[in-house]
């Protein structure tokens, strides 16, 4: 049914009806979603641009965004990794316990980042019990930067397998026979046919995951500690901006992250269609 | 050889869907397995290829045991149903994707990918992706880069199923062409007989996992060896009749049995005849021919080349009808007869003539049992004991009242008969009135046997009553009813026995008809039991016309090699005296006729049967009069 037909039917007063939705819809999405951004903006040009520039190349500023982009990265990488290894897993193998791993994959969707934070300090804090073994190999992990990156993996983890899982299950497992009965091994052909027919959904788990690693606070606040300069991340900046009662610095930072995660989302929805576009086709 | 195959088989879950199969396909032939859907063609196919790790038996190809190879070592081209090409790849990329592999250099991928696009009637689309071509070009490209590396054998799995007829013949064509211009010794798998022998050299035509006959496609047509076969590769008549003197016997029609199918003396011969080798003539019998009967043209279809025409004929006495199934009730005989369709049919009433016919190689045994799906499983346990002992196979039935109920009912069945040992068994489950629906599976495929239980919780009854057929209603009226109609013996399971190892043949009911001694006799051969034959005589003399029916009975055994031990009993009644006879020699079974002294038709039960079947604690087979 076409949306013309839709709209063409019925008597004016469920027309009206219509209407008055579409404008409920549209003033919520703009006070809700467009405002802050607009106030951001706002408060981050309150002093003019120069002051936004300073704000920006501050060494706390510069520090805690490469922090958070060098996290991000790290983060991304690993998860779309085992990502993908987990997935494959999960839609090709049948072993016993696999449903339990599909459900305890969503868990960094269902647990509160605080408390995602609060489990790496029981497992690695003081008393904690992989501690004996992490302070043998002289590594520190709470308060330091590898904390800040196992938090950053673990509530970014679910993306990347609940992107690929689906895809990977409608890849028809007659392709990759074909590569095998024309002569490519197993490794060719995960390359050259698995990996291919995945990339859409692939690449859109990639950016989610990586969104999402960029505007981490709740598990990050707990396990990093906060030493500016040294494990403050971003979001992080802006806390202890807001704090300091440094409105410019934080808003400017807030508008810094919020293009990001703009520009990822314009690529996530540009991602989406193509992905759309490939199946259907 | 190119490919052969040394018994191979394959079993999932617990059933084995490739069956020891040994084949062998010369160079350069094209071989089609024809079978329907789960009779294990594509598993043969894919454990050529290595996708599939047989249980069983070796693969050769080209001489080599390929068996342990993974599919990249065999070098076999690969054609699958759906479409299967890399969606990512361009034509070009998918056909040089070999090439690639095997790093050939650039000049001869180039060389080899124009050749093919050229072979397969591509050419100038290699820049093409999957989404911008048709399926059938999907499948051209499949086939193009199945064949880029030049591979050993060609392995194609239904390529055609998924398009529409048209293109379908297309591509036929096209396949052959290249096939035997190329010369790769190619397998096609299918479930199409008009592609089957459009295509193939030879033809296997597979059945649940095994591979029934392999032929050149006009022998098998004509002269298939299995029922399976005859119905699998084209419409036509089959009949069920019997042996005898070297003769198949179809009522008054008498067909020469061939040398090379021998049957035993009175077992069931099948007849079939195609469409096109039945004659027709208006006015008198057609000269020359073996002649079916005269009947009526109950129906005439015209479908373009051919006219086709179906008749109904009187019954032939002893003669059952496999194909076409003759619907639920039928009592007529059909036929189905070809014509070019210029040639007019006018009258109605029409001679059948045959001008050409095969008598089909003796079928293996099949036993149907009926399951309750609650109360003892001694109809199971007596089923599997006899499939053992007969080597048969064995389909085990329930019938729901109702389709919701398919899953749990077959979920039962499954229980039941695993627990039986009747693992192997075929599952079947029906929908409707019990013995309706037995008579349908009956009708549609060929049971040497039916075996049932009374209704569970019926009790024998404690003496036999005036009127035994209200009397035996305690029985269900769905063996009952299935005991009037059925036209192959019916095994009645009672009591807890589990072994037969005496075997007794009542020919009290009157005179001892020749079918119940037969049946009786040859399913004791089978389980090795002992053969006693009993007559009950009123007074102690016994007179001369019994004399001579015993020594024929005597005869029908020596006929199949069975020695039998004679009791002659004098008692009030045949049932009392039946009844003493199996107390005092703990006979297991007791094979008794379904005719009657008073009897009129030939499927009206006796009362001396009917009672011994209320009353006693033991199997009993009951066998249909001959139908003369």
């Amino acid at each position: 049914m076409s949306q013309g037909e839709k709209a063409g039917r019925g008597p004016m007063r469920a027309r009206l009806g219509e209407w008055a939705l579409i404008a409920i819809v549209v003033l919520y999405a703009a006070g809700l979603l467009l405002a802050p951004l607009v106030a951001i903006v706002w408060g981050s040009l309150a002093e003019g641009l120069s002051a936004f520039a300073r704000e920006m190349t501050s060494a706390d500023a510069l520090s805690s965004l490469k922090l958070t982009l060098v996290m991000a990265v790290g983060a991304t990488v690993i998860n779309t990794v085992f990502g993908v290894c987990i997935a494959w897993v999960l839609v090709r193998d049948n072993f016993w316990g696999r449903r339990i791993l599909n459900g305890l994959v969503d868990m960094p969707f269902a647990v509160s980042p605080v408390i995602a934070g609060f489990m790496l300090i029981l497992l690695f804090g003081r008393t904690g019990w992989f501690t004996p073994l992490t302070e043998a190999l002289g590594i520190k992990v709470v308060f330091a930067l590898p904390g800040i990156l196992l938090a950053t993996v673990f509530i970014s983890l679910p993306f990347v397998i609940r992107e690929v899982a689906p895809v990977l299950s409608e890849v028809s497992l007659e392709q990759e026979n074909a590569a095998f009965t024309i002569g490519a091994s197993r490794l060719r052909t995960f390359w050259h046919v698995t990996l291919p027919a995945i990339r859409w959904g692939l690449l859109y788990g990639v950016s989610l995951t990586f969104a999402r690693a960029v505007g981490e606070i709740g598990a990050v606040l707990v396990v990093s500690g906060g030493v500016s300069r040294l494990t403050e991340t971003s979001t992080l900046f802006i806390f202890r901006s807001l704090d300091d009662r440094n409105y410019v610095g934080a808003n400017a930072m807030a508008v810094l992250l919020a293009a990001i995660s703009f520009v990822i989302l314009l690529v996530i929805e540009t991602l989406k269609k193509r992905t759309e576009q490939t199946q259907t086709l | 050889m190119s490919i052969a195959l040394e018994n191979i088989s394959k079993r999932f879950g617990g059933q084995w869907v490739v069956d020891n199969v040994s084949l062998e396909v010369a160079d350069k032939e094209l071989f089609v397995l024809l079978g329907s859907s789960g009779s294990g063609k594509s598993t043969i196919l894919r454990m050529i290829a290595g996708l599939t790790e047989p249980s069983g038996g070796r693969v050769l190809l080209h001489g080599t045991d390929v068996t342990n190879l993974p599919p990249q070592q065999r070098g076999t081209g690969f054609v699958f149903q759906n479409y299967s090409i890399f969606r990512h790849m361009t034509v070009a990329e998918n056909i040089e994707f070999g090439l690639r592999i095997r790093k050939a250099p650039r000049e001869e991928r180039m060389r080899r990918r124009e050749q093919l696009l050229d072979l397969v009637g591509l050419a100038g689309l290699g820049s093409r992706y999957a989404h911008q071509l048709s399926g059938g070009q999907q499948q051209r490209v499949a086939l193009a880069r199945a064949l880029a590396y030049e591979p050993n054998v060609l392995l194609l799995d239904e390529p055609f199923g998924a398009l529409d007829v048209k293109i379908r013949s297309q591509l036929r064509r096209i396949l052959k062409e290249i096939q035997q211009r190329l010369g790769v010794t190619t397998i096609l798998v299918t479930h199409d007989q008009e592609e089957a022998f459009e295509l193939a050299d030879r033809i296997g035509v597979l059945e649940r996992g095994r591979l029934l006959e392999v032929g050149a496609s006009e022998d098998l047509y004509v002269h298939p060896h299995s029922l399976f076969t005859a119905t699998f590769l084209g419409a036509g008549t089959v009949l069920v009749g019997r042996a005898s003197d070297g003769q198949a016997q179809f009522g008054p029609l008498s067909l020469p049995i061939p040398d090379d199918s021998p049957h035993d003396e009175g077992a069931r011969v099948q007849l079939l005849f195609r469409p096109e080798h039945v004659a027709l003539s208006a006015d008198r019998p057609p000269p020359d021919l073996p002649l079916v009967g005269k009947g009526a043209i109950i129906e005439q279809n015209f479908t373009g080349p051919l006219r086709r025409v179906r008749l109904r004929l009187p019954r032939l006495a002893g003669t059952r009808q496999i194909s076409p199934p003759p619907p639920f009730g039928e009592e007529g005989l059909l036929i189905d007869a070809a014509f070019p369709s210029e040639a007019a049919i006018d009258g109605q009433e029409m001679w059948v003539g045959l001008r050409s016919w095969t008598i089909l190689d003796k079928p293996d045994p099949h036993l149907l049992v009926c399951d309750l799906g609650e109360g003892p499983t001694t109809q199971l346990a007596l089923a599997r004991l006899l499939a053992d002992r007969l080597r048969a196979r064995t389909t085990v039935l329930a019938v729901a009242e109702d389709p919701d109920q398919a899953e749990s009912v077959r979920a039962k069945l499954g229980e039941r008969a695993e627990a039986a040992g009747l693992s192997g068994a075929t599952l079947r489950v029906r929908f409707g009135k019990p013995a309706e629906q037995i008579a349908t599976e009956q009708a549609q495929s060929l049971y040497e046997m039916l075996i049932m239980t009374p209704r569970p919780g019926s009790k024998a009854a404690r003496r036999p009553a005036l009127e035994p057929r209200a009397k035996a209603r305690h029985l269900g009226d769905t063996l009952m009813t299935v005991l009037e109609h059925a036209d192959v013996p019916v095994l009645i399971a009672k009591g807890e026995r589990s072994q037969v190892e005496r075997v007794l043949i009542c020919t009290a009911a009157g005179e001892p008809g020749k079918n119940d001694v037969r049946e009786g006799g040859r399913l004791a051969r089978r389980l090795g039991a002992t053969v006693t034959l009993l007559y009950v005589s009123r007074g102690s003399d016994v007179s001369a016309l019994t004399r001579s029916h015993l020594d024929r009975a005597i005869a029908t055994l020596k006929s199949i090699d069975v020695e039998a031990d004679v009791r002659i009993r004098s008692a009030p009644t045949p049932v009392a005296g039946i009844m003493a006879e199996i107390r005092e020699r703990d006979h297991d079974l007791i094979v008794i006729g379904a005719h009657g002294p008073r009897s009129r038709t030939r499927f009206k039960l006796n009362d001396v049967m009917l009672q011994v079947l209320s009353i006693a604690d033991r199997h009993v087979l009951v066998v249909p009069a001959d139908r003369v």
